[in-house]
């Protein structure tokens, strides 16, 4: 086995915060089909990037053939490595031809004069990648899969030593997926070409390449045949998620099974069953409502003025509101519309909010129901908050000693409370 | 072989264009001459053809080189620009070129700094110093290490323009009694234009040509996007500057002696793509030829179209190349150039 490339201690980081590649080190042997597979952000193509000169290392060596790669003159790179990366739009109309001639360009004098060498290297890659017949065409006119073998086409004329691919098939049904596979899997064997391809396609790596790395914060997690580097335990510890791993009979490689999950969200999701009535304030019920609005709860609010600061905020959160006109009193009315909200909700909820006659009528109110779920949130005591005289204190003590009503002096534990019961069936 | 049939009428027909448009512009004027005077006076200037020789020799020839140099300068730059930037809707004015000259010439005019020194007006050297510090200025802003993010370079190019433009008309309001003359200029004019001017100007034109043709080639990798092009072997931050300083200086060069004269930088490179696909090997020589005719036949009318009046050259090129570009945009059905 001869050593193509050599990765020695490698590091790198694009700012000095966040490390990306955190040492790695790598050998690929020549004719190796080596796969970098991770999660996202994971490192894998920030370590091609490094692989292909486009950025340098903050430490570490890489070597091709022994030499070291950053010190390589570019073109004489270019005739040893060549890339396929991950965007390959191209917004200006070439044909196919000029587009793989320019594959020759390591190859070319100054203003890229065509020799019969060049001739020849572009129709072989042509005929391997089977773009012969869009030769003339327009590169935007093909498809996905066809533009990519094009561009692989490209690669190819550099006549390269090794190739490296950036998720070659991210953006790809599952046709040319295999299409292109097979293509890098026939240049493998019959071209001998060294291959190294990032992929987030744990299957199709396992399935066509001899050998995965496995990289997870910038480090190699693992590496080996596929076998070995695709076990339940590997994947469910860089994942975080758990697969089954079967084999697949016709190739005896491993093949990764999503499990469908038990998924601890969704019952938040269903949390939208679960309707608090709000009677604030003068902002006393914003942090509620941000709170409840977090939890997914569905939420209404008592008899607001309009313009409060509450009322704008429930507003905005799009909650359903029952409002009256700014310095207005609460009409017989305005307390129908809210009955039918209070009648609806699980649960009602009293803020700290101060009481006037303005809006005395709101506690009144909650004194004619006899069943239902009220929480009264009293850091400030209601004396503080009374100025009605008086009227206001005699209602809030009968409510206290309503059956269904708790008071909560702090307000965390009242949103524990609620919790509780939200997630309660 | 179709395709070489199709290079040969390309290459035919502009020209038969430059010809064409060659003795038409030396026929029109504020006064008309026959062609067959035109012809004898520039080849004599004995007896009753002094006078003609005079006008064609010392005013429409010189007039016309310029025009050609300008308009072809505008092309190659908005070409080299629209290249680099791997985007169709860029103009050689982008990065603040037009902005900064025209800074520096209200500054000069408004505050009586033009005089002549030698027989040159000073005027075209405050446009060129002008523009060269405001693309210097844009370049530092734009770059992040040793690298110049395409995306920033636009930005930075754009907001320049802006806050310059407003010290200009701030300057402007300052100096209300030269505002015609500023005025003028920023609508870009070749009246006047002497050999003078063509001397002045050509050495740094030409210098910013030598990238241009140097790097001609690179510049079709580049448009396959700036990491394909450093895989390709490319060094792709060298070029791009060396590219971005010769567009700028080819700019400058022509700004100097005749105003922002807007729209070829933008609507010519399109119609040379058109014409002849998007390889710059070819592109950018018929661009330039296709600007030089765009810019001397757009001169022209301005000449003849209200004599005694000369319209500014700007007004000609915007009134005939927006409709056309518009034409264009709704004729496009790929979305590729």
């Amino acid at each position: 086995m001869i050593e193509m490339l050599e990765i020695d201690k490698l590091k790198f980081s694009y700012d000095d915060k966040n490390t990306i590649i955190d040492e790695i080190n790598l050998a690929i042997n020549q004719q190796e089909f080596t796969a970098i597979i991770g999660p996202n952000g994971s490192g894998k193509s920030t370590l091609l990037k490094n692989i292909s000169n486009l950025f340098t290392p903050d430490s570490g060596v890489i070597y091709l053939d022994s030499k070291n790669l950053n010190q390589i003159p570019p073109r004489k790179l270019a005739q040893k490595m060549s890339v396929v990366p991950q965007d390959t739009s191209i917004s200006f109309n070439f044909t196919v031809y000029d587009i793989v001639m320019m594959g020759r360009h390591p190859y070319q004098g100054r203003w890229g004069q065509v020799q019969d060498q060049d001739r020849e290297k572009v129709e072989e890659a042509l005929a391997l990648t089977d773009t012969r017949q869009f030769r003339d065409r327009d590169l935007n006119s093909l498809s996905g899969g066809e533009r990519q073998r094009v561009i692989i086409a490209r690669a190819l004329a550099q006549d390269p030593e090794i190739l490296l691919l950036d998720e070659p098939t991210s953006s790809l049904d599952i046709n040319y997926q295999r299409e292109i596979f097979d293509l890098l899997a026939y240049l493998n064997q019959e071209k001998n070409l060294t291959i190294l391809v990032v992929s987030h396609d744990l299957n199709l790596s396992s399935q066509y390449c001899s050998r995965l790395i496995l990289i997870n914060r910038g480090r190699i997690f693992a590496g080996g045949s596929p076998a070995e580097v695709l076990t339940e335990e590997n994947i469910g510890q860089v994942y975080q998620t758990e697969v089954k791993v079967r084999q697949n009979y016709l190739t005896g490689r491993p093949y990764v099974v999503l499990m469908p999950g038990r998924a601890e969200c969704v019952p938040t999701r269903l949390q939208q069953d679960f309707k608090i009535h709000l009677i604030s304030g003068g902002g006393t019920g914003q942090e509620l409502l941000q709170e409840f609005y977090e939890r997914n709860y569905h939420i209404s609010c008592g008899v607001l003025n309009q313009g409060d600061s509450d009322w704008e905020l429930a507003r905005r959160l799009g909650c359903e509101i029952v409002d009256i006109a700014p310095f207005s009193y609460i009409e017989e009315s305005d307390l129908k519309r809210n009955r039918e909200k209070i009648e609806e909700a699980d649960l009602v909820v009293v803020s700290e909010l101060p009481f006037g006659h303005g809006n005395l009528k709101n506690l009144e109110q909650l004194t004619g129901f006899s069943d239902k779920k009220i929480f009264l949130l009293q850091e400030r005591s209601i004396a503080e908050r009374d100025y009605t005289g008086g009227q206001a204190e005699k209602l809030w003590q009968q409510l206290i000693e309503r059956p269904e009503t708790r008071v909560f002096n702090d307000r965390q534990e009242m949103l524990e409370e609620i919790a509780g019961r939200a997630s309660s069936p | 072989m179709q395709i070489k049939y199709k290079y040969l009428i390309v290459i035919l027909g502009t020209l038969a264009a430059v010809i064409v448009s060659f003795i038409l512009a030396l026929v029109h004027g504020s006064t008309d001459i026959p062609v067959r005077t035109v012809i004898q006076a520039l080849f004599s200037a004995e007896g009753d053809l002094a006078r003609y020789a005079i006008i064609i020799r010392r005013i429409r020839l010189p007039r016309i080189a310029l025009s050609f140099l300008v308009g072809s300068g505008l092309a190659l730059a908005g070409v080299v620009f629209q290249g680099v930037i791997r985007n169709p809707m860029v103009d050689p004015y982008i990065v603040g070129i037009s902005a900064g000259a025209g800074t520096a010439v209200t500054f000069a005019i408004v505050y009586n700094l033009s005089f002549s020194l030698f027989y040159f007006s000073t005027i075209p050297l405050f446009a060129f110093v002008g523009a060269l510090l405001t693309v210097m200025l844009v370049y530092n802003l734009a770059r992040v290490g040793s690298k110049i993010p395409v995306m920033t370079f636009l930005l930075a190019g754009v907001a320049t323009a802006f806050m310059l433009d407003a010290v200009r008309s701030f300057v402007m309001v300052l100096g209300t009694q030269d505002l015609q003359r500023v005025v003028f200029w920023l609508m870009g004019s070749l009246s006047g234009s002497s050999w003078a001017d063509i001397t002045m100007i050509l050495p740094y034109y030409l210098l910013g040509l030598l990238p241009i043709i140097f790097f001609a080639n690179d510049l079709n990798l580049i448009l396959m996007g700036e990491e394909s092009a450093h895989h390709l072997g490319l060094n792709v931050e060298k070029v791009k500057k060396l590219l971005i300083a010769g567009a700028t200086l080819v700019t400058a060069a022509v700004v100097a002696v005749s105003g922002s004269i807007g729209f070829i930088g933008l609507v010519v490179p399109h119609i040379a793509r058109l014409l002849i696909g998007p390889d710059h090997r070819k592109l950018l020589p018929l661009a330039a030829v296709l600007g030089g005719v765009f810019l001397m036949l757009s001169d022209m009318l301005a000449r003849s179209l209200l004599p005694p009046l000369e319209i500014p050259v700007g007004i000609i090129t915007a009134l005939v190349g927006g409709p056309y570009f518009i034409y264009l945009l709704r004729r496009r059905k790929s979305e590729s150039w």
